[in-house]
């Protein structure tokens, strides 16, 4: 009897502690610029799961620029979730891969879009080039930096907020055609995402200006100090909005849904909300808005639905092959 | 106001120029070097974004490698590859043409042939790193038949698991792939062994690689028999082989390439038919056959010895077989177990220096008469000797038309073109013994005499 009771004793034991030895890894798939922001936040997830659940998570990352990285996944790179730099690329997990569905964008407060940024101009100490707003980087012999609009999220905001800018401006289309060609004819070198535009510029010192998301100008004054560079706000720019997604075939697939659907909302909590703002991003949360205010300066932005009819439309128009981009860039 | 005179004013321009001159080429110099300093800095430019370029480039050709798919075709085949290499398809062939001669083979024997003895298209694969698939699809003889259809799983290198048919791992010689074998035939110990059947194994290495389990269960097949893809019976075969590589991971030793060990299978066999469809020479002459009312019922068994050695360009191989079989001489007569033995001993040498390998001869240079190579010459030997158990003559088998002994010898020269064309010259004696009540003349023909094939093979193998 004694010997039954222990082997009961043993097996409930060793059930419990295989019941509580769960480890999960997660695969972040993101966009290039993001690797700070989900160091930070991933060590900070893991913690808060490991409280609530005392499970222990893992969260991989992957980064490239966003085009090529939505691309990845409907190849098979099997994402638990997305943190894409745009809608668009999103909605290519659905277009493509039927991975997620259709209506993934209201799965989440703010559209899916946890935090915002905008584009900026990085220019070197002095701003040798007397850059001051969109008109002086189309001037003859001012060399721009950008990223390729066709593999890269942010390239796309940067074309958009020129594009915008010309078109109210100037107030026609073939205007701020012409104006974006002006621009890209001022291009040198086309990197394939954001992150490799920082290197070519800051690194490889090429080029006058940069034209950077907000968070990664930041990051670049931050890590190579702002003894070398400026970070020149327009008067005009975009707000850019990344968003965010489980991808629910392989989540489901992988039996991590649950745990991927938390990491996200972890991102609109507040300590997701401090992280994001830490890493220059602007927060979604007004609490922590206030806080960062003197962060972020204050500037007029376009936006992706007001001013360009949503991305879907924005993306056929100007970034399909044949579309404005190509017109302009192949010409 | 006094005027200068002409000779005073030309002296004092001159003078004035003189006094002037350094600080205009001063001028000069400085615009000079401000238009080359800024010539340096758009050639420096220009030379970054270059490089830049370049560097670019080369990140997206890496990424592209990294996801492209990749096709490899060589000497061992056709292979389509994903680019992280989990998954793998692979196309190879293997054709042989045979001309067997035979000399001094009395009259009326017609046995000298053109044979179209192997043409296979084999597929291979794998999918998902650790899941293996293998088709081998013959189409040489006289219809086209599956040899192989068979699927792994890779648990571990110590557990690998195979499902289907393929190769019962009893013979040494038997395993070794027909493309790479010392001679164009495998050598009478083959009879014993059984060939192709349906079943399970696990497998792997233990020990540091130095230790290589086998263990099955097969559907039981007769000495030789390949199964016919079905197989309709209780009785099934359990199969081991065990072998050891102690010197395997001992660079340089001189036994580094001796392996050895045992192998065997027990189990039960009820055929309607005779245990074997016949014995046959190196020459692929029947010399024993079953009486066709002998049946097999009973327990079975195979032992099995052998070992391989390769040090530089020799190799050596040898092999013994004994085949234990419970025969009927009908459905009601009685039960007798037969002891039919076999061994072996084979060696190669490359005369060209090349190492000598159970995987074949790579030849250091390809044959090719304008660049005056001539790739790898394998001068090779071999004895090997067959005895049937006296017990079945005259009840199980005629003695009259069956020789109970084959005692072989064998010499070759295999010239390795390429690692995949080869082509081989074997000349093989065989002499027969006799059962005491067998005739002075065998009713047999070909048993009438020695066996003295002169047999060559013309091999592609990829």
């Amino acid at each position: 009897m004694k010997f039954k009771i222990f082997l009961t004793v043993l097996l409930a034991s060793a059930l419990g502690a295989a019941a509580s030895a769960k480890t999960i890894t997660l695969l972040n798939v993101s966009y290039d610029p993001t690797r700070e922001l989900y160091v930070d936040f991933n060590a900070a997830f893991a913690k808060y799961w490991k409280a609530k659940t005392g499970d222990d998570v893992t969260v991989k990352q992957s980064h490239a620029g966003s085009g090529a990285q939505a691309r990845a996944i409907n190849d098979g790179l099997q994402a638990d979730v997305a943190t894409l730099a745009l809608a668009a690329d999103v909605d290519a997990l659905y277009n493509v891969g039927k991975l997620v569905p259709q209506d993934w964008q209201k799965r989440l407060p703010n559209n899916s879009a946890p935090y915002t940024s905008t584009i900026v101009f990085l220019v070197r100490k002095g701003n040798p080039k007397g850059i001051k707003d969109w008109d002086d980087i189309v001037k003859p012999g001012v060399t721009i930096v950008t990223p390729n609009p066709k593999t890269s999220g942010g390239a796309r905001w940067n074309y958009l907020a020129a594009w915008g800018y010309a078109l109210k401006k100037y107030g026609s289309e073939d205007k701020a055609k012409e104006f974006v060609g002006k621009l890209f004819k001022n291009v040198p070198v086309l990197d394939s995402g954001a992150r490799g535009s920082t290197t070519t510029f800051v690194q490889r010192e090429i080029g006058d200006v940069a034209l950077s998301w907000e968070n990664e100008a930041f990051l670049v004054l931050k890590e190579y100090g702002a003894d070398k560079f400026e970070v020149v706000v327009p008067s005009l720019s975009i707000l850019a909005e990344p968003t965010v997604t489980v991808v629910d075939k392989f989540v489901k697939k992988k039996g991590t849904e649950a745990v991927a659907k938390a990491y996200l909302d972890y991102l609109y909590s507040d300590e997701g909300q401090e992280i994001a703002a830490r890493n220059f991003y602007r927060p979604r949360n007004e609490t922590v808005a206030a806080k960062y205010v003197k962060v972020f300066p204050k500037l007029t932005l376009l936006t992706i639905d007001a001013d360009f009819g949503g991305w879907t439309k924005a993306q056929k128009t100007h970034f399909t092959d044949g579309g404005v981009f190509d017109q302009i860039y192949l010409k | 106001m006094r005027t200068l005179t002409p000779a005073l004013r030309s002296a004092l321009v001159v003078s004035f120029l003189f006094a002037g001159l350094p600080a205009l080429r001063a001028q000069s110099n400085s615009s000079e070097i401000q238009a080359l300093r800024a010539q340096i800095e758009q050639l420096d430019a220009k030379l970054r974004i270059l490089e830049r370029k370049n560097e670019i480039k080369e990140e997206a050709a890496a990424t592209a490698a990294s996801t492209t798919p990749k096709i490899t075709i060589n000497d061992k085949g056709f292979t389509l590859a994903s680019a992280d290499g989990a998954n793998s398809v692979k196309i190879r062939g293997l054709v042989q043409l045979d001309s067997r001669l035979f000399f001094n083979d009395g009259g009326g024997v017609v046995n000298n042939a053109f044979i179209l003895r192997r043409a296979r298209l084999i597929s291979e694969g794998v999918f998902a790193k650790n899941y293996s698939f293998q088709l081998v699809t013959e189409f040489g003889g006289s219809a086209v038949t599956i040899q192989d259809a068979n699927f792994g799983i890779n648990v571990a290198p110590s557990l690998q698991l195979k499902f289907g048919k393929f190769k019962s791992p009893v013979g040494l010689e038997l395993l070794q792939s027909d493309s790479w074998t010392f001679f164009n035939e495998r050598s009478i110990v083959t009879n014993l062994v059984p060939n192709r059947d349906l079943g399970v194994q696990a497998s792997g290495d233990l020990l540091n690689g130095t230790l290589n389990y086998t263990l099955g269960i097969f559907g039981g097949l007769g000495d030789g028999g390949s199964t016919t893809n079905a197989d309709f019976d209780n009785e099934k075969d359990a199969v081991a082989r065990l072998i050891a590589t102690p010197f395997k991971n001992d660079a340089g030793a001189l036994l580094q390439g001796l392996s050895f060990g045992v192998s065997g299978s027990l189990g039960r066999e009820k055929t309607a038919a005779g245990r074997t469809a016949g014995y046959r020479t190196d020459g692929q002459q029947t010399f024993f056959s079953y009486a066709a009312s002998t049946i097999a019922d009973g327990q079975n068994w195979r032992f099995s010895p052998q070992f391989d050695f390769r040090n530089g360009s020799l190799g050596l191989l040898g092999e013994y077989v004994v085949s234990a079989v419970n025969v009927r001489p009908s459905a009601t007569g009685l039960k007798t177990e037969l002891q039919n033995k076999a061994w072996q001993l084979a060696a190669g040498y490359v005369l060209t220096g090349e190492s000598s390998s159970y995987a074949g001869v790579v030849p250091s240079t390809n044959f090719d008469l304008a660049a005056g190579t001539w790739g790898a010459f394998e001068a090779v030997a071999r004895y090997s000797d067959l005895r049937v158990d006296d017990n079945a003559f005259p009840v199980f088998a005629s003695a009259a038309s069956n020789a109970n002994r084959a005692k072989a010898i064998g010499v070759g020269l295999n010239w390795y073109l390429a690692k995949s064309v080869v082509f081989k010259i074997d000349y093989y004696q065989t002499k027969f013994g006799f059962n005491v009540a067998a005739p002075a003349v065998p009713a047999t023909q070909i048993l009438r005499q020695d066996e003295k094939a002169f047999i060559t093979r013309f091999q592609l193998a990829f």
